[in-house]
């Protein structure tokens, strides 16, 4: 079994070890757009951004605000986003 | 270094333990070919979906760099990021003295500098660990661009995946195992029958047959094959009884014979010349046993197919005229007539001085038996793939019994008892006829006639 899953383990990085991939070990990397200041920057692009009043962006933006001052940042930026993405659709 | 015990080494010697082992490794490496064709199918397929989709976004990104500078690249991230509900883009913009400038990445690669421009780097998403999958793009002005993604997902997809495979090869390992067991056994079990025959026949019983299932499968045919060799070897070994015993019976007349001979001389011979007689006799006699020695010698030489590498294309019709001519002399002495049909040129491979021999055995028994008045033939025609060569007589003939077993050593029909002979002339045609692929077939000459005569048909094949 063991010898089983080492073999597949070693089949779950073959395709990016082909494309010559080099594996950092050592450092992490970390996102800096799952934060509330993350959260600010969006409600202000929404904010200058036409149609952002329009529904469903505004309903969308209002809930987005609301999960991001609970501290569901992740969540608040996702509903923000699709705000973002709600208005600029209109204006196309 | 210790052998294993020996029931050990018989089962891992075992051909049928070889062939399950053979079925389990095939079967697994069905198996893994299946796993590796799904596996590059699906997960390998979003690896590749995933660095094409990658690629596309620097080229991208590398346009709108080259058309607005800088700046219109920052503002091409921010927009993306913006827009981004997937949550999964990364984008990392460092200027020429490596401050970042936008994006959404602490920090590059720690190797960002290696010679190859992808990486996969371990990443931290509002505290939870992930993978990101990013490449390196170095843009003119000494700026450097990290586009790439967050495979979490598709890593967790691969792990559903990698789960289900090995269970599934779990799961194949058991039933290769299941199905090498079954095999063995079932070879085993199958081959049991043949084996006890064997042991059986080799502890001298040759009575037992291998058992058949009726299948009509590869043991049945092994089976048969078996039992047909055991009847032709049985069927051989009282064949070689009847000789011993026929030998041992049909020598004693002439050696009693002799011996009464020389006994009788010994005690009333009443001079030089009449001892002088019976030593002749006797000496006649034993030569007379010689001569069956060798006949019996020379038809099993000839039934032992050695000659065969002497055979040769010959012409018949000189070997059949000069056997005509052969007992002309001794029919006529006899009052018979002898008449000889023989077309030119009948060709044949064979060796020509057995040929000759058998056809003269032909001949002498159709001379003996035949009656004063009475007419011998010896015909010769071609057919379509052999030639025939034919003597009949007027003699008594043989019955259908007789016919049956003429040409068994030492064997002489009834009617024949009087007659000097051996009983071997027509063992010797019939083993002619074998050694050429042809055979030798009795008939009444005359059917219906009282003195039916014999009609000997000898087919050589041409």
């Amino acid at each position: 079994m063991r010898l089983i899953l080492s073999l597949l383990a070693l089949m779950s990085t073959a395709p990016f070890d082909l494309a010559g991939a080099t594996t950092a070990q050592a450092e992490v990397v970390r996102v800096t757009t799952d934060s509330a200041a993350y959260c600010g920057e969006l409600s202000q692009r929404l904010s200058v951004t036409p149609h952002a009043e329009a529904e469903p962006a505004r309903s969308l933006a209002e809930e987005g605000r609301r999960l991001c001052d609970n501290g569901y940042v992740r969540t608040g930026v996702a509903k923000l986003r699709r705000a973002l993405r709600a208005a600029m659709n209109q204006a196309n | 270094m210790a052998l294993p015990p020996r029931p050990v080494r018989r089962v891992l010697g075992s051909a049928s333990l070889r062939f399950a082992l053979l079925f389990a490794v095939l079967f697994l490496g069905a198996g893994l070919a299946f796993a590796a064709v799904l596996w590059w199918g699906t997960a390998g397929a979003l690896d590749r979906q995933t660095d094409a989709a990658i690629r596309a976004d620097a080229t991208a990104m590398q346009e709108r760099w080259r058309a607005g500078g800088p700046a219109a690249l920052v503002d091409a991230i921010e927009t993306r990021l913006a827009a981004d509900v997937e949550n999964e883009m990364l984008y990392l913009l460092l200027s020429a003295d490596r401050e970042p400038l936008a994006g959404n990445l602490d920090d590059p690669p720690p190797q960002q500098d290696s010679d190859i421009p992808w990486f996969r780097v371990p990443l931290l998403r509002d505290d939870e660990p992930s993978e990101a999958r990013l490449y390196r793009l170095d843009l003119g002005d000494g700026s450097r661009l990290f586009v790439g993604r967050d495979v979490a997902e598709k890593l967790r997809l691969r792990t559903l995946l990698t789960d289900a495979l090995a269970w599934s090869a779990t799961a194949a390992t058991l039933f290769a195992g299941l199905g090498a067991w079954l095999l063995s056994r079932a070879l085993s079990q199958r081959l049991a029958p043949a084996t006890s025959t064997a042991v059986a026949i080799a502890a001298g019983d040759l009575a037992p047959r291998v058992p058949l299932t009726g299948r009509e499968d590869e043991f049945d045919r092994l089976g048969q094959t078996m039992n047909a060799m055991l009847d032709r070897i049985a069927t051989l070994m009282s064949g070689v009884r009847g000789v011993s015993d026929a030998i041992a019976h049909d020598l004693r007349t002439p050696i009693a014979r002799a011996r009464s001979k020389l006994e009788e001389a010994l005690g009333s011979a009443s001079d030089e010349v009449a001892l002088r007689g019976a030593i002749e006799q006797g000496i006649a006699d034993l030569d007379g046993i010689t001569r069956i020695f060798q006949a019996v010698l020379r038809i099993a030489e000839v039934e032992a197919g050695a000659r065969r590498a002497a055979f040769a294309p010959f012409d018949m019709t000189p070997v059949l005229e000069d056997a005509a001519d052969l007992y002309l002399p001794s029919a006529e002495s006899q009052g018979a007539v002898l008449e000889a049909d023989i077309p030119p040129n009948l060709m044949l491979t064979g060796d020509r001085d057995l040929v000759l021999q058998a056809v003269a055995n032909l001949l002498d028994n159709a001379v003996k038996f035949t009656p004063e008045g009475g007419t011998i033939r010896l015909v010769a025609r071609r057919g379509a793939r052999a030639v025939y060569i034919e003597v009949s007589d007027d003699g008594p003939g043989l019955s259908a019994e007789d016919r049956e077993r003429a040409g068994t050593r030492f064997f002489r029909a009834d009617s024949a008892r009087t007659t000097p002979g051996s009983g071997l002339g027509l063992s010797l045609v019939r083993a002619v006829a074998a050694l050429h692929r042809g055979d030798l077939r009795l008939a009444d000459a005359h059917p219906g006639d009282p003195r039916p005569g014999l009609l000997a048909t000898l087919r050589l094949p041409a």
